[in-house]
């Protein structure tokens, strides 16, 4: 909080002083934000964007999921897999955007493809790690007690993987925004990426900076949000972390 | 009763000769026995103990358990692990009742088996905290209640103790016992020291190390109930002492043999 108002003051006095013209008063942008937030035009952009999202990401976490989990699980799977999701994690994917466009066309497939590519892989290793992580001597105490192969899974396997899951899921909460606006931007026309570009194009920083605080306070909160289902689903790793120390 | 029936069992190594963790181990267990299995580290009690449990697959001879061979893990033995083992995401309660769940038990009446166990071994109050809550000693108790939980013949416990501090150590040894006395399980109790073995046992196996074979097998006829102050007895010393002088033997034998075996390399 602190950090942010101190932040905020610098803006303020940066924006008086002029230092550029693309760098408004802090004062002038929350003016801007009542105004933009409220158009029609902002609320159908925003709609059609947490639309691409609300489609996209779950899609992504699924598949993720299922991948990362078989993965895990059987070497044949990592084998055949593991390049790809190797070279879609360390490429720049936004240079894959413009392709994606050609191939889906202008239209809401093309964001969602974009989401995908940005969110999936991300899932993938994440859940990929958690369940290779899994401490074996759990996995052989179920045994022990008799448990099948289901049993081994459903009880052992998958609760020790869940932090590491979750985290993963939280990190491709903030790239599906990301993935979305970049989509967005390159295709111009629909969306918050799309205001950005017009917005930016006519020079009308006031109303650009409105929309890019809304997209980074949104890219927040569904960070947040994940972290709130964290906490609320590993009470024990919370308080193990605590104890530890 | 249960019989170790000339189990060998052989691990491959790096450059892929074969490397004897056990070699031709034979030994009966009597039924209601305390039984210690005591040895150096690397001489493969633990593997022992594993084959017992089902766990892993001898390379030669079997366990014979009243004279059927032991297939996998079954619902007349159940372990106790060195590292407890317990499971982090569940309380108390839900640890002791994990092995019961698995073989289908309610929840409900698991709950209420584990309930029972919990205050035989003296963790009233703890139902639902979690592990990370609990000391050392503490959650053994869960880990030995799971055991217990599940009723099987035969419990297997793998240096349940080797973890905790020499205090906390000394009251479990004692807790165990008096468990055992009432449960009248048989138990199979892999350790390093020798106190502990000559403390709890009515007999203890000495093994041999590289490969893991039978060293000796002691009697201990002190009586029982055991008394804890029965560790400053004459007997009992002179029972430490005698699987003291041969563990030392043993060590020194396996020093010389690495030693050469070295040499020989080098040379």
């Amino acid at each position: 909080m602190m950090s942010l108002a101190v932040g905020f003051a610098l803006w303020e006095a940066a924006g008086q002083l002029e230092v550029s013209r693309a760098l408004p008063p802090f004062t002038a942008v929350v003016e801007a934000i009542f105004d933009v937030w409220g158009r029609e035009q902002f609320q159908d952009a925003m709609l059609s964007s947490l639309k691409s999202v609300a489609i996209g990401f779950p899609l992504a976490v699924a598949g993720g999921l299922i991948l990362g989990l078989l993965m895990g699980r059987f070497r044949v799977i990592e084998w055949m897999f593991e390049i790809y999701v190797n070279v879609f994690l360390s490429m720049p994917l936004v240079a894959l955007v413009p392709v994606i466009v050609l191939i889906f066309g202008i239209d809401r497939s093309s964001i969602i493809a974009v989401i995908l590519i940005y969110t999936f892989f991300v899932v993938v290793v994440n859940t990929f790690t958690a369940v290779r992580a899994v401490d074996p001597t759990l996995v052989e105490m179920g045994r022990a007690f008799g448990a099948n192969e289901f049993q081994r899974l459903t009880r052992i396997v998958l609760p020790a993987a869940l932090p590491l899951t979750l985290v993963g899921i939280r990190i491709a909460a903030g790239r599906a925004i990301k993935g979305v606006i970049i989509a967005e931007q390159i295709i111009g026309l629909v969306g918050l990426g799309g205001l950005v570009q017009r917005y930016g194009g006519a020079f009308l920083v006031e109303d650009l900076y409105a929309v890019i605080l809304f997209i980074g306070l949104v890219g927040m909160l569904s960070m947040e949000s994940v972290r709130v289902g964290e906490a609320r689903l590993l009470p024990w790793l919370k308080a193990q972390e605590l104890s530890a120390t | 009763m249960i019989k170790v029936d000339k189990v060998s069992k052989y691990f491959q190594k790096r450059d892929g000769t074969d490397f004897a963790a056990l070699s031709n181990v034979e030994f009966p267990i009597r039924d209601g026995e305390f039984l210690s299995i005591l040895g150096p580290s690397g001489c493969g009690k633990t593997t022992l103990l594993k084959i017992i449990e089902g766990l892993v697959k001898p390379s030669e001879g079997a366990i014979l358990i009243n004279d059927q061979p032991v297939k996998g893990p079954g619902p007349d033995r159940a372990m106790v692990f060195q590292t407890f083992v317990l499971l982090p995401w569940a309380d108390v309660i839900g640890n002791i009742a994990f092995g019961l769940e698995l073989r289908g038990v309610g929840r409900k009446a698991a709950r209420e088996v584990a309930s029972t166990q919990l205050e035989k071994v003296g963790l009233t109050g703890f139902e639902h905290h979690y592990p990370h809550e609990l000391s050392g000693g503490m959650q053994q108790r869960v880990g030995l209640a799971r055991a217990l939980a599940v009723n099987p013949e035969i419990l297997l416990m793998d240096e349940p103790f080797g973890a905790l501090d020499a205090q906390t150590r000394q009251l479990m040894q004692e807790d165990l016992l008096n468990i055992w006395q009432e449960e009248q399980k048989t138990v199979v109790f892999v350790t390093h020291s020798m106190d502990e073995a000559v403390y709890l046992s009515d007999r203890v196996v000495i093994m041999d190390t590289h490969p893991g074979r039978v060293e000796e097998i002691v009697d201990v006829p002190m009586p029982r109930p055991r008394d804890p102050d029965v560790r400053r007895t004459p007997e009992f010393s002179e029972l430490t002492s005698h699987m003291w002088d041969k563990l030392r033997d043993i060590l020194k034998r396996d020093q010389a043999t690495a030693a050469a075996e070295a040499a020989k390399k080098g040379a």
